[in-house]
């Protein structure tokens, strides 16, 4: 299976070429020039911008300084959501590099949670595989291992050292041989178009019967209007990691192979792009 | 199961609305329904009267989370943590349907909640 291996590195060092913009009513000193970054697909905003803080804050003064928060088109990036999940959701089909607007003031309270350190982040990371663990074991693996093996979850993560953190994260991909795959799937669907935040339910990888669950019985289940009918032309995409898997790979693999380092599919309906 | 279950938007007359209110906007019967919470202290933190809730399921934990603050008079500087399955944390925007859907057991969401950080 070196084929699969290969797909989680792929996954793990996935970037989006991203380009930083101050917005236009900060203040500053002189003319901020924009910054350029890669940022990695399955880390969060909050962790790996630090560069761009430091960029910006060269030409401001302190006191023009709170809190960094980002948006895209006037929609702002919640920081707790995967990179490349926003991506995907509000930027799929635009021009590259991603243009993210930059703001110091008027933190928006009602759309985005704050960020005062890393340890939130890291709170909140570990509390994600944590849920993903109780849907796919009952907790029981997560429970098995130390305090030492979570930190090293969550540091392979924030030093991007793949080989770290998949080393335990690879006992959370287990399952007993005879059940076939993980009790329920951890998965959520983000739709543009909706109030809802995201669609969240119970759904297993195999049928009491022995049927391998794919992605397209997921859909079919928990968001039919995400699949076309035959006659007509595709109107919505599927969007993991940013490509469209087939409809017809198992839910189990994509679970084991495509899910972000927080255990969870993280997929994105979008509208698709009219020709 | 539900006679003892009080509503939680009824005890909230006299005070001011909680900041995150999804359901105001949506009109959608499934959004209006609601799901029965039922929390439970750790450790030392204060043991609530009504442990039973009726709560929208398009609620967030952040606004359950202030709403059991006010109800025990938390100072403001005091942190409170939700827990679910006694193990997780869920993010603080997270609906209380989706939990209940997923982790929720004989009917109801069960909800541990702590001043102090219990499971990590």
């Amino acid at each position: 299976m070196a084929d699969d291996k290969d797909v989680l590195r792929d996954v793990w060092f996935g970037r989006i070429p991203t380009c930083f913009t101050l917005y236009q009513d900060e203040i500053t000193e002189r003319e901020a020039e924009p910054f350029y970054l890669l940022l990695p697909r399955m880390s969060y905003l909050t962790l790996v911008t630090d560069k761009v803080k430091k960029h910006f804050l060269k030409v401001m003064k302190a006191e023009d300084v709170e809190e960094m928060w980002f948006d895209f088109e006037g929609t702002s990036l919640k920081w707790h959501y995967p990179i490349g999940l926003l991506f995907d959701l509000h930027a799929s089909n635009t021009a590259l590099p991603w243009n993210i607007t930059v703001h110091f003031k008027n933190f928006p309270e009602r759309d985005l949670l704050h960020c005062p350190s890393n340890s939130v982040i890291e709170a909140h990371f570990m509390s994600s595989i944590k849920e993903a663990d109780a849907l796919k074991h009952k907790s029981q693996v997560i429970n098995d291992m130390q305090k030492k093996d979570h930190k090293q979850l969550w540091m392979g993560l924030q030093n991007d050292k793949f080989d770290q953190f998949w080393a335990m994260n690879r006992k959370l991909m287990e399952y007993p041989t005879e059940e076939g795959g993980f009790r329920y799937i951890p998965f959520r669907i983000y739709l543009t178009m909706s109030d809802r935040p995201f669609i969240q339910k119970l759904f297993r990888p195999i049928s009491p019967d022995g049927h391998t669950h794919t992605l397209g019985d997921l859909l079919k289940e928990v968001y039919p209007v995400a699949i076309s009918n035959d006659d007509e032309s595709k109107r919505y995409q599927v969007v993991i990691h940013g490509i469209e898997p087939l409809l017809e790979t198992p839910l189990q693999w994509l679970s084991e192979h495509l899910s972000h380092p927080d255990n969870f599919l993280h997929i994105s309906v979008i509208p698709a792009p009219s020709d | 199961m539900s006679d003892n279950a009080e509503s939680l938007t009824e005890t909230q007359k006299d005070e001011p609305s909680t900041p995150q209110q999804p359901t105001e906007d949506s009109g959608t019967a499934d959004e209006k329904k609601k799901i029965d919470v039922l929390l439970k202290a750790v450790g030392d933190t204060p043991i609530m009267k009504t442990k039973k809730w009726s709560v929208e399921k398009g609620r967030t934990v952040q606004s359950l989370s202030q709403f059991i603050s006010r109800f025990l008079k938390m100072e403001a500087n005091e942190q409170l943590f939700i827990y679910v399955n006694q193990s997780f944390s869920p993010s603080p925007d997270q609906e209380v349907g989706v939990l209940f859907e997923c982790f929720g057991s004989d009917g109801k969401l069960v909800l541990h909640y702590c001043k102090s950080q219990a499971w990590g």
